[in-house]
């Protein structure tokens, strides 16, 4: 077997180059620019499946993981070493984000109509409007192809290379680099369209709220490093003493241990980017951008860059913990806050009309449960939990991009001016889309857990048997119900958008993409279908006998021993069943009768005012708005500037100022002009007399001067003369 | 050996002469001349002092210091008929009392 | 050709000056000459300095300073003309001889008395390098001066609207400062019989006895480190010394802000590095808490403030604030661990230094380049306001580009320069200053804010209609001055060491 060390580090670089390349090079030409950009995913992908399937064939991958590194940055006597690490967990995520990463590729070509003619009225900065095109001898509206393709497609490339390098980083600098990469690029993708004024403001909002989570993330990392003196994941956690030491050491702050404190702040990343509450809030936001990037960012990478750094992490977050003992204080503040964002923004989904948001508020939820479950110590339910998330996710947001693009080819055959996300102006299109109908319901009976065919089940069940057996009844109860409330939205969801009749002449006109778009969602739905299937227990009933297990031993091998979960209870399995099927049961029976578009929900009906606070999201954008916003734009503009910096610090100067003007006026007024001027004015018009006398002598004329100067010097050798013989100047031979 | 004096005699003469033109000349060139005459009287005079006073002890300077003032003079010649030249361009004239720019 | 070798320093310093001697013989009237022969003039110092540069690792590997020169100068008080480089020192250099020629170019742009802009330009990088060469306190004083001059005249005369105000509470502030600096420099010539930098520093940081007009030795040291402070503090600028910058360099013409943001302020930083630790050690661990306090307050109101900002051009200086708390930061971090023996303590101390100093080179990059930004949609719009764009990016996407990539260098993303640095400091200053370093994570986050206030207000939104078809796309002189900090700012972004080496090798030997 060759060497696999050079393709690990050459994983991030074609993405990178094809990102160079298009921003440089080719960003004029569209076809040339997304050719760039699926080789490089392309070569991206192909390093990613041979290092993956290297690894799975490693043995004993986990205690010595394939890793090199090299000298970065001079610290000192030391340096700071950057490098590369394969281990299962990295292995897994290669393997889906090279996945979904691919796809989104792909797909997007399709999704910004690549091929179709320049709209009259489109500029960059608007999200294209259509363009005129005969069709069977008639002018038609036809989609017109994004104004910013080549930018699109350039920084997609750099996402996929920031993901990438956060993927393969053995050090927690590297992945910092990548994580901020990719806040950039969601930043700049989100606020794509930045003419519209939403998404210019959801791109900052997106970039301001992950950065409250980095800067501690940033604190705990330097934390690390100065506690540990290194930033790479294995020297740290397989390394005894250091654990000891992090563990039994007290920090400075809350009486905690450095692993407790330094545990919590790097948690204070994964918030920010996982979209966790109380930082949850840019998520559904960020639906401003174009479809691909909400896949992009919601379900392949960065928001499982938080899980993903929670999980890479799970050493030191549990460190001091075993099985069955008592919580550490990060694992607590993980299990509370992932338990509660999962419900609550389970709850704020019921009662969304935007498709795209509807996912968004899902996947905030869904993230909160691998959040707990890492908390709990579940972790290979939680990675598992992530991977197939990850796929029926991408598969969700991709398919609802195609009912929207649908949705838009309605709008724009049409002319009638409706609002293309809103589901209650969709219905029916299962007749008119059914590649996009049935892998959309794969993915959302993924999603809502449907028993035994679907990977959601799988990971579900592993996460709510964990939590059970855990003895951790009351997070239970929580996720339950949050399973519960996840299989009705997303029956709600499947109901209005593909079920009844349309209920809009647009939805009416909507028709199946092309082929570019939903071949990815094919090959994703296999996924979205069959990912589970790598993780069956053993001690599942019936099918747990022939099941490998493959992905427990895999990733389960990350784990020191005392901290694997081996308990096994029906009991979760069977809620499990109950809520997945009621909930989508329910789900069907409620809003299978939807017959217009104006018609209020169901939940409306039974709940006004409490549907009125699930739909403006419990006003917390609003709250925080008020209480913490303006109270700090206010902190700066009114305070710091203008009172600090303009009235105090330049009031002093001027005052100091003014008083050394006084002084001076005053000194001019009792000294100078009395005394200086008084002797300064006679001596001046004695001047003046002299020069208007000798300013006759003053004609001009050289020769006048000449005579002058020849007749004073006849006379002062004359005078000098006289002098010599009265013997005043002596003369010495 | 000619006696001193003559030489300081000529000398004399030739700078009365340049003192002369220099102030009553109108044409400037006629000036340039005159301080030329003037400059070379001067020379004239260091050299026969240095020849009846310095050369006997075999000093070199008074030469030296007549190479000097022979540069000098040329430079002077140079830069003067430059002015000269320029002047009569501006001014279309020569004469000196009507270059009189530098009345108060 | 080996005396010129052996008096590189010399003839980088006074290349420039005899440059302005040679422009001064220019006619008024050929601009165009005036401007090309300047920047060329300003190349060959940079051409030297890479020279440097490259060969400074051939002549020792200690800390210690190389390619010096010693060489009478005014004996009567003790003063020589003794220059010298080292890593710390070598890469201001760089940063001096880089920005220099970019902002002659960038000047390119203005009509009016050309060749005194040029001249007074050249007159300024000697005084900057000279600063930075100088191992004589009266020859670092008499550099110190060099430097500001030119600048008072260049906001004075070629400055926005209130130049006036602007350039003389410029001149007040700093020449406040450099009053104090006078008298410490004396004081310590006078007790010390030499103002030769590197035999003060072994003597004087022990010194106890002595006196100076019957003022003891310990008052004496403690009224030159509070004025060498304060001189440094008013130059960096540390709050709340710091209300002359927003005006300064908002009414600068933008080759001077390049440069006054650019090179000026790092005077200051450089100072305390230079003559405030080295020679004050006792003193300056003692006050060093005091010092990250202040720093910290930079931090935080400087992004703050920046944030309130309505004018593109003053939002940036005030973010020079901020990032310049950073390097302050750093250096107290430093300066507190002078008194300690602690290992761990004082290779986060050096971590800290290094940060600060690189720091300091890269906000020289990101600020030059930012006021280079504003100048250029300046010098199209005629305007700074913020809220008079909006939507550029439709009509100028390269400007954008770049706008948005410098924006990002200054905001601190990683893999782009600023951030490489902020993490060294963030990571030195962590066991020493914690609760300092946690307040100004808030600044950190502002950074954010005001960065993307920017962007928001400029490029993204609709585009403002007065502008459509008005504004022309950057040109390829501009394009010239912000390529080479662009690539700067990448390569250290991705691989510091090639500096940071420098840096690292000097800084180690203090510690």
């Amino acid at each position: 077997m060759f060497n696999i060390h050079p393709l690990i580090w050459l994983i991030p670089l074609p993405p990178l180059l094809g990102f160079v390349l298009i921003v440089l090079f080719t960003r004029r030409s569209n076809r040339t620019s997304h050719n760039v950009a699926l080789v490089g995913s392309g070569l991206s992908f192909v390093a990613s499946m041979v290092v993956f399937f290297k690894a799975v064939t490693t043995d004993g991958l986990a205690g010595s993981p394939i890793s090199a590194s090299i000298n970065w940055l001079p610290t000192g006597a030391d340096w700071l070493r950057i490098g590369v690490l394969v281990d299962p967990l990295t292995a897994v995520m290669l393997f889906f984000v090279a996945w979904t990463v691919l796809m989104i590729f792909i797909y997007s070509i399709g999704y910004h109509n690549f091929g179709q003619p320049a709209g009259r009225n489109d500029r960059p900065g608007f999200s294209p409007e259509g363009a005129e095109a005969k069709e069977h001898g008639k002018a038609h509206k036809v989609p017109s192809v994004e104004p910013m393709y080549a930018r699109f497609f350039a920084l997609l490339s750099l996402f996929a290379f920031a993901m990438y390098l956060l993927v393969v980083s053995d050090n927690l600098l590297t992945l910092y680099i990548g994580w901020e990469i990719m806040g950039f690029c969601s930043y700049f993708l989100i606020g794509f369209w930045y003419g519209k004024e939403s998404a210019r403001k959801a791109g900052i909002k997106a970039f301001i709220t992950t950065r409250i989570g980095d800067v501690f993330m940033l604190l705990g990392m330097v934390a690390l490093y100065s506690v540990t003196g290194t930033l790479n994941f294995h020297e740290i956690f397989s390394n005894p003493q250091t654990m000891l030491m992090l563990t039994s050491t007290q920090s400075p702050a809350f009486g905690l241990n450095w692993a407790g404190l330094i545990g919590l702040l790097l948690f204070c990343g994964t918030v920010g980017k996982s979209a966790q509450f109380p930082l949850h809030v840019w998520l559904p936001d960020a639906m401003e951008g174009p479809t691909p990037v909400s896949a992009m960012i919601h379900a392949a990478t960065m928001v499982s860059a938080g899980v993903y750094l929670s999980a890479r992490l799970f050493p030191l977050m549990s460190a001091g913990w075993h099985h069955g003992g008592a919580l550490t204080a990060p694992m607590a503040a993980m299990a509370v806050i992932g338990g509660f964002t999962a419900l609550f923004t389970s709850t704020i989904a019921l009662a969304q009309h935007d498709i795209k948001r509807v996912l968004a508020y899902s996947t905030i939820s869904q993230l909160g449960y691998m959040i707990a479950a890492l908390g709990i110590g579940a972790y290979t339910a939680a990675v598992f939990h992530l991977v197939t998330h990850a796929f029926f996710k991408a598969l969700l947001f991709l398919g609802s991009g195609s009912v929207i693009h649908g949705m838009e080819h309605g709008v724009l055959h049409t002319g009638n001016h409706i609002d293309p996300q809103d589901m209650r102006h969709m219905g029916g299109l299962r007749r008119r889309m059914p590649l996009t109908f049935w892998t959309f319901l794969a993915g959302g009976l993924a999603l809502s857990g449907f028993p035994l065919i679907t990977a959601g089940f799988w990971s579900k069940d592993e996460i709510l048997n964990g939590t059970f057996t855990g003895g951790h009844i009351g997070l239970f109860i929580v996720l339950a119900i949050t399973a519960f409330l996840t299989a009705f939205y997303t029956a709600r969801q499947i109901t209005l958008v593909f079920f009844g009749k349309p209920r809009s002449t647009a939805a009416e006109h909507a028709h199946e993409t092309k082929p570019v778009m939903t071949v990815p969602l094919m090959i994703l739905a296999i996924f979205a279908i069959g990912a589970g299937w790598a993780g069956i227990p053993h001690a599942f009933p019936v099918l747990g006998a022939i099941s490998p297990a493959w992905f427990q031993s895999f990733i389960g091998s990350m784990l020191s021993p005392q901290s694997i979960e081996e308990a096994h209870s029906n009991i979760p399995l069977i809620v499990s069943v109950l809520v997945s099927l009621g909930g989508l049961l329910l789900g069907w029976l409620v809003y299978r009768c939807m017959e217009t578009a104006e018609e209020k929900d169901p939940l409306q009906k039974i709940s006004g005012s409490v549907y009125n606070l699930l739909q403006n999201k419990y006003w917390i954008d609003e709250l925080y708005q008020k209480a913490l916003i303006n109270p700090s734009l206010w902190l700066a503009d009114k305070v710091v500037y203008q009172f600090i910096d303009l009235k105090i610090i330049d009031g002093i100067l001027h005052g100091l100022g003014r008083a050394g003007v006084g002084l001076g006026n005053l000194l001019r007024a009792k000294f100078d002009l009395p005394v200086v001027n008084g002797a300064g004015d006679g001596l001046a018009g004695s001047t003046r007399g002299l020069g208007v006398f000798l300013h006759k002598l003053q004609n001009g004329r050289v020769q006048t001067y000449l005579l002058i100067a020849v007749a004073c010097t006849v006379v002062l050798v004359l005078v000098i003369c006289f002098l010599i013989g009265e013997g005043v100047i002596g003369v010495t031979e | 050996m000619i006696p001193l004096y003559w030489f300081l005699m000529l000398s004399a003469v030739l700078f009365s002469l340049g003192l002369f033109a220099v102030i009553t000349r109108r044409n400037t060139i006629s000036i340039l001349m005159g301080i030329e005459l003037m400059l070379n009287a001067a020379n004239i005079n260091i050299l026969a002092f240095w020849r009846y006073l310095y050369a006997p002890r075999g000093d070199m300077d008074g030469l030296i210091f007549t190479l000097i003032v022979f540069v000098t003079a040329a430079a002077e010649v140079a830069v003067g008929l430059g002015l000269i030249v320029s002047a009569y361009r501006k001014r279309r004239t020569v004469v000196a009392n009507d270059l009189d720019s530098l009345k108060g | 050709m080996n005396f010129l070798a052996e008096r590189l320093l010399s003839l980088i310093l006074l290349l420039p000056l005899i440059g302005a001697l040679v422009l001064l013989f220019f006619p008024a009237a050929k601009s165009r000459g005036i401007k090309i022969t300047a920047f060329i003039i300003s190349l060959i110092p940079l051409g030297l300095t890479l020279f440097l540069w490259g060969s400074y690792n051939t002549v020792s590997a200690d800390g210690s300073f190389r390619f010096v020169e010693n060489y009478a100068w005014f004996p009567a008080i003790g003063s020589s003309y003794h220059l010298g480089v080292d890593g710390v020192s070598l890469v201001m250099l760089l940063l001096t001889t880089l920005l220099t020629p970019l902002a002659i170019l960038t000047s390119f742009n203005i009509k009016e008395r050309v060749k005194a802009f040029m001249i007074l330009f050249l007159i300024l990088e000697t005084g900057m390098l000279g600063v930075f060469m100088a191992l004589d306190l009266v020859l670092f004083f008499l550099f110190w001066e060099i430097g500001l001059v030119p600048m008072y005249f260049l906001i004075a005369l070629w400055g926005g609207e209130k130049r006036n105000y602007a350039s003389l509470k410029f001149i007040l502030f700093t020449m406040g400062g450099s009053l104090g600096l006078l008298l410490a420099i004396q004081m310590i010539g006078v007790i010390s019989g030499t103002f030769d930098l590197v035999s003060i520093t072994t003597t004087w940081p022990a010194l106890q006895s002595g006196e100076l007009f019957g003022i003891p030795a310990a008052t004496v040291k403690a009224i030159a480190f509070w004025a060498f402070v304060i001189a440094f503090a008013v130059k960096v600028p540390v709050w709340p010394f710091h209300t002359w910058l927003p005006d300064a360099h908002t009414e600068a013409p933008t080759g001077g802000s390049m440069v006054l943001a650019g090179v000026l302020l790092k005077l200051g930083a450089y100072g305390f590095i230079r003559l405030v630790l080295p020679l004050f050690p006792a003193e300056s661990a003692r006050f060093a808490g005091w010092l990250a306090a202040l720093a910290t307050a930079a931090i935080i109101f400087g992004a703050l403030a920046a944030a309130a900002q309505k004018d593109f051009k003053r939002l940036v200086a005030y973010s020079s604030i901020n990032h310049m708390g950073f390097v302050v930061l750093g250096i107290a971090a430093a300066a507190w661990v002078g008194g300690q023996t602690d290992a761990a303590l004082r290779e986060s101390a050096v971590i800290a230094l290094n940060g600060s100093v690189l720091q300091m080179f890269n906000h020289g990059l990101s600020a030059a380049g930012m006021f280079f930004l504003v100048g250029v949609l300046y010098d199209r719009a005629h305007t700074r306001k913020l809220e008079d764009f909006g939507g550029l990016f439709a009509i100028l996407p390269l400007y954008g580009s770049i706008l948005i990539f410098t924006s990002m260098a200054s905001l601190g993303l990683p893999g782009l320069n600023g951030f490489v640095s902020e993490f060294m400091i963030v990571r030195g200053v962590w066991p020493i200053f914690t609760l300092y370093l946690a307040l100004g994570m808030i600044g950190l986050l502002f950074t954010a804010v005001y960065v993307l206030k920017a962007i928001k207000l400029t490029l993204h939104g609709s585009l403002n209609e007065k502008w459509s078809g008005k504004l022309s796309e950057i040109k390829a002189r501009e394009l010239a001055v912000i390529i080479p900090l662009m690539i700067l700012m990448l390569t250290i972004g991705w691989w510091p060491a090639w500096i940071v080496n420098l840096i690292n090798q000097t800084v180690m030997s203090w510690f």
